[in-house]
């Protein structure tokens, strides 16, 4: 069964006991934020803020809809229980098949049962949380869906952005420079000095969400495969300013267009690596031209910060989906890739067939050619279970040698400025380093040097573990 | 809740936020600046980008309000400031979306 929004999801997650509805008048400014943190770090259920202070009953903020894995499972139609592989195994799946979304009319989209246009756009009509003691203002859009084409193609993009109420018809927010968003604005928009169609769109399915953190390739639909993903097509609907298509089962959805011309602050905010590092800067500014939403909007939240949370765990599943892809097409012998929610993207575990230094040299070469979000890369043999960092760390202890299993990186223009470990200096100019650690067997060992693991299935006969499996009872054993 | 601070005494009206990147960056004077309003409400946050006269508290003149300062990290700076707004300007500055960072970059380069 496909979700099509919030809601249904909603009631999915209450049934499981993974919503929390709060009734008790809470205010936006902090209080909201500081609980959704605090239930994260807690391993706490979706919230779900029903009595938001200065604001009118039916407006509400949810937090953390898919912010555990067992939510994720949820949304895919798994077993709440489902194992991490089990749920990176169905998203990678479900990426096989797209499925075109489907166009409805404006009569018939939800998202449309509330306009202001023109005069009329009040962003401050929304209960938008200041999430952290200290940020730079309020922001509407921390778990949302950011909808831009490519006037030439047609190629519309989804994509995950932070934006900032500015004014009650302004916004602000901080693409990176090397997001897909980016690229399309600095390819087609800012040669001609034109404004750039840009959709905020504000708590649709849950599926789509994750999707729109999802690093794919330029040119690929993000709604195909939510469409895949659910089973059935998305519905899209038409903006009613700008010409852009939009999920018709959206909480809200902000249209605007971002100027080539202006610019206007942006953060700094708790943002997703954990810490509020360098995000102050000289933000996009979006011109909103109108605004759209159902009755009683629900404003998808998430109070960022410190793993896990739904940004560390949506990222750690499409990033690792997708760049087993893209380490695949490079003809790298790769068995699996895990991105630990805890090491917030900045740590990839990469398992491969044949090891050595030429293959983990390939893999850096692969995470450093282009646009670079990761920087610390461990490599491990395949029978380490990728997904169990006790293995994984076991392994990088061990086996990574610390004069010839190193390997570094460095660039210009193309780091992720909001790694906290970055200098003022190096995040000005994009200026980063990124390394590799071969914590696998030198392939050119022979068989009989290479140390067998003394673990139970690796260093006893089959018939002696045979024995003590069928035994074990009898040894008063559980 | 207005606070009274020490500046001969005089109640000092609304309450601003702006952010710098380092507290030293902030001088008293003439400005432009991005600031947000921090009366309490449904419009809390709100921006404004205004030409004003900032001073540090002590020296405050009359009939001014009382500007907070943040760093780019959000921590508050210890000493308040006052800001006498003059003039309120359009939300936004003439620039182009990462041009500070392509200039960073193409300096670094050339």
């Amino acid at each position: 069964m496909a979700f099509k929004d919030h809601r249904d999801f909603f009631e999915v997650l209450e049934r499981e006991g993974e919503l929390a509805r709060i009734t008790q008048e809470v205010d936006w400014d902090l209080e909201v934020g500081a609980i959704g943190r605090r239930t994260y770090e807690m391993e706490g259920p979706c919230l779900l803020f029903e009595n938001i202070k200065d604001y009118p009953k039916g407006f509400r903020i949810s937090n953390g809809t898919t912010g555990t894995w067992s939510r994720v499972a949820l949304s895919m139609g798994l077993p709440r229980k489902a194992p991490v592989r089990e749920i990176y195994q169905a998203y990678e799946k479900g990426l096989e098949k797209k499925i075109p979304p489907r166009i409805i009319k404006k009569e018939n989209a939800p998202c449309k049962e509330n306009v202001m246009i023109g005069d009329q756009i009040d962003l401050y009509r929304f209960p938008s949380p200041m999430i952290h003691e200290g940020d730079g203002g309020r922001y509407i859009g921390t778990w949302d869906l950011v909808v831009t084409k490519d006037p030439e193609t047609g190629w519309t993009n989804w994509g995950m952005y932070r934006f900032m109420v500015h004014t009650k018809d302004w916004l602000t927010g901080w693409p990176q420079s090397t997001s897909q968003l980016a690229f399309t604005f600095n390819e087609r928009y800012r040669p001609k000095n034109q404004p750039m169609p840009v959709a905020l769109v504000i708590g649709t399915d849950p599926i789509s969400h994750i999707l729109a953190t999802a690093p794919l390739r330029l040119q690929e639909s993000e709604a195909e495969y939510s469409g895949g993903l659910r089973g059935e097509p998305i519905e899209l609907v038409p903006c009613e300013t700008i010409d852009l298509l939009v999920p018709a089962h959206a909480e809200i959805v902000i249209e605007g267009e971002l100027m080539p011309d202006k610019i206007a602050p942006d953060g700094p905010f708790g943002e997703y690596p954990g810490y509020r590092s360098g995000t102050m800067c000289q933000g996009v500014a979006v011109k909103v031209k109108a605004v759209t939403y159902r009755s009683n909007p629900i404003l998808t939240m998430i109070a960022l910060g410190t793993p896990p949370d739904d940004s560390s765990i949506a990222a750690s599943l499409t990033a690792a989906v997708s760049m087993k892809r893209g380490l695949l097409n490079r003809k790298i012998p790769v068995t699996d890739v895990y991105v630990p929610p805890e090491g917030v993207t900045h740590l990839i575990i990469v398992g491969v067939k044949k090891g050595g230094t030429e293959t983990a040299r390939r893999v850096l070469d692969y995470f450093t050619a282009r646009r670079i979000m990761t920087n610390k890369h461990i490599v491990v043999d395949e029978d380490v279970d990728v997904f169990n960092m006790a293995e994984v760390l076991h392994a990088f202890a061990t086996k990574c040698h610390p004069g010839r299993g190193i390997a570094y990186e460095w660039y210009e223009g193309r780091s992720n400025s909001l790694t906290p470990f970055y200098s003022p200096a190096e995040r000005d100019r994009l200026k980063g380093v990124s390394v590799v650690f071969d914590s696998t067997w030198p392939p050119e060992w022979p068989a009989e040097i290479i140390p067998i693991k003394a673990s139970f299935k690796t260093i006893y006969s089959k018939e002696v573990q045979e024995k003590v499996i069928k035994n074990w009872g009898k040894y008063g054993l559980k | 809740m207005r606070r009274l601070y020490c500046c001969g005494g005089y109640d000092m009206g609304k309450e601003w936020q702006t952010f710098v990147r380092k507290f030293e960056d902030m001088k008293e004077g003439e400005v432009k600046l991005f600031i947000k309003d921090l009366t309490p409400g449904p419009r809390k946050y709100d921006t404004k980008f205004v030409k004003a006269l900032v001073k540090k508290s002590k020296q405050a003149p009359p009939d001014s309000d009382l500007l907070l300062i943040r760093s780019e990290s959000g921590d508050m700076a210890p000493e308040t400031w006052s800001i006498k707004i003059q003039e309120e300007l359009p939300p936004w500055v003439p620039g182009r979306p990462w041009e500070d960072l392509f200039k960073a970059i193409e300096k670094d380069q050339a």
